[in-house]
């Protein structure tokens, strides 16, 4: 599948937003926020969640053929996951604002213990319509399967305690133990489920093959001899998207190391104090670039079951 | 609105069946949907760089040709490929306008381009790649197998049905109600054992393709030659050098 710059954006973006969203949501639910800088570390925390969010969103909207007519998408949440995701996006903003508006108000309290707990839900759910795009799409071996899910949302939990950690340093002077301890399982946890995703997708056979495609009996054996058109038409351009062996070779590693190993070093390090808003911030940035690239190779890698049709390996 | 809709007693189940046996590949049944559905005064598929080097288009018929080998014989096989209208269509629950639609009377699957916003998530849902992208209007296309001309009473009768059907030079495309047993695609269906393409990812298509028929010719064994002399010689001579 074709990898597309605004979808990227858009699932990357959201992913650090949510995930920050969802840990402030943690934190006020467990009541472990310093009380003297509760304020200031929720107001800061929804700010940072709010704008990566809305960036992600707004990116969303620049893959489409119309964009006037973006708002028609939250209409049919009864079946579709895009459509429940753009509810969902659209519903966390109140449910965000009011647990800012509660926590800056009242401070600890059962209101805020509440909020937060619902901040979580709401975050998360976002997190899992965006996943069920991906896993509902039956023609798309790489993504319809029991890691898509789990695995947008474990990304989204380590990218936003990483922000966690960098916005605990700028506040607070540390990024605490929680902040550290939780970006290390998570890139930890994210690390293993990557290189599991891998390992499936790798191990998985063709959901078809050339002859059931076109209907022969078993025992057959088709190639293709004539194409129906000589140039790339849309379906090749963004189904039939190939990528080199040589590449995935060398982009698996450089995610693995980049995403996920880095920041999990990064953030022990800045959980035993050594030079905290360094390693934070560094391990925000390496994420980041890793994410970018695991989303960039979860595309790239992703065959469609139609490019079976012009010969192309799915 | 894009939930299926439920399973009407007595609804019809209009689609195609499409004979692999007879199908040369001529390409007519695409040129001629092309015509159709991009002629008179509102064309709707649009075609880019038309006289350069990489000419594209909107299509929604693509004829495919395979070599394939198996049961004793190698043999071409054309596959026209195009929107199955599906009972279990996947394009049409993705979709997150309700632009994309199962007809519950009939079961064709269509596309409302004034709601389409143009996510392509349909495009990506559909297993026969059969929705392409308008790219100058932002929109989904897909077959309406000739929606327009199937129920247009100003046609006469026989004229009623979709352009592929009626251009075909050799027959290999027919027309009809696959919910009725009876009807003539559902016979042809039966006794050519027709079968769903890609049927294993269950997406139940109601286009039906009929496949290859064994070539059942038997070759006649090559008779002994018989000496009869001098004219039975010479006519051996010419015979094979007539037939090289």
């Amino acid at each position: 599948m074709r990898p597309d710059a605004s979808i990227l954006l858009l699932t990357t973006s959201t992913g650090f937003g949510y995930g920050l969203l969802a840990w402030l949501g943690v934190e006020a639910a467990l009541g472990v926020m310093p009380a003297g800088r509760m304020r200031t570390l929720v107001a800061a925390g929804l700010a940072v969640s709010l704008v990566l969010v809305s960036i992600g969103l707004a990116a969303s909207a620049f893959h489409l053929g119309r964009k006037e007519r973006a708002w028609r998408a939250f209409s049919q949440w009864r079946s579709s996951w895009l459509s429940r995701e753009g509810v969902a996006s659209v519903l966390t903003y109140p449910v965000a604002i009011a647990f800012g508006i509660i926590a800056w108000r009242h401070g600890e309290g059962v209101w805020t213990r509440v909020l937060g707990v619902a901040a979580l839900g709401a975050s998360l759910g976002t997190v899992y319509c965006t996943a069920m795009i991906y896993a509902s799409l039956k023609p798309i071996r790489q993504w319809h399967n029991a890691h898509t899910a789990p695995d947008y949302l474990l990304y989204a939990l380590f990218s936003g305690a990483l922000l966690l950690a960098v916005i605990h340093t700028v506040v607070l002077g540390a990024p605490g133990a929680l902040a550290s301890a939780a970006a290390a399982a998570a890139a930890a946890l994210a690390l293993v489920a990557k290189r599991a995703y891998w390992r499936h997708i790798d191990s998985q056979k063709p959901l078809a093959t050339l002859a059931a495609a076109i209907g022969l009996p078993k025992g057959n054996e088709a190639r293709p001899l004539d194409a129906p058109h000589f140039t790339e038409n849309f379906i090749l351009r963004e189904m039939g998207f190939v990528i080199a062996r040589r590449h995935t070779a060398k982009l698996r590693p450089l995610v693995i190391a980049i995403g996920f190993a880095s920041p999990l070093v990064l953030s022990v390090l800045a959980g035993l104090a050594v030079a905290p808003m360094t390693t934070t911030m560094l391990a925000l940035v390496c994420a980041a670039l890793g994410l970018l690239t695991e989303r960039w190779l979860f595309f790239a890698e992703a065959t469609h079951v139609s490019a079976l049709y012009y010969g192309r390996p799915i | 609105m894009t939930m299926l809709p439920k399973p009407r007693p007595g609804a019809k189940k209009l689609g195609l069946v499409v004979d692999l046996d007879t199908c040369v590949g001529c390409h007519a049944c695409a040129v001629n949907c092309k015509e159709w559905n991009t002629g008179g005064q509102a064309g709707i598929l649009p075609d880019y760089d038309k006289y350069g080097a990489n000419p594209d288009g909107v299509w929604f018929n693509r004829i495919h040709s395979y070599e394939t080998e198996g049961e004793g014989c190698s043999r071409t096989v054309n596959v026209p490929r195009s929107c199955m209208h599906c009972e279990d269509a996947l394009c049409v629950t993705v979709c997150p306008t309700g632009a994309s639609y199962k007809r519950a009377e009939d079961g064709i699957v269509l596309i409302d381009t004034d709601i389409c916003i143009g996510c392509k998530l349909c495009s990506w849902a559909c297993p026969y790649g059969a929705r392409e992208l308008d790219e100058v209007e932002g929109v989904m296309r897909k077959c309406t197998l000739c929606v327009d001309r199937i129920y247009d009473e100003k046609l006469p009768p026989a004229e009623r049905e979709p352009a592929c059907v009626a251009t075909c030079p050799s027959r290999a495309r027919h027309f009809g109600d696959l919910a009725d047993p009876q009807s003539k695609v559902s016979r042809l269906v039966a006794e050519r054992g027709g079968v769903d393409l890609l049927a294993e990812l269950g997406f139940r298509p109601t286009n039906k393709y009929l496949p290859p028929r064994r070539a059942t010719i038997p070759a006649e064994p090559p008779k002994a030659r018989t000496s009869g002399g001098f004219g039975a010689a010479l006519l051996g001579l010419l015979d094979r050098a007539l037939s090289r």
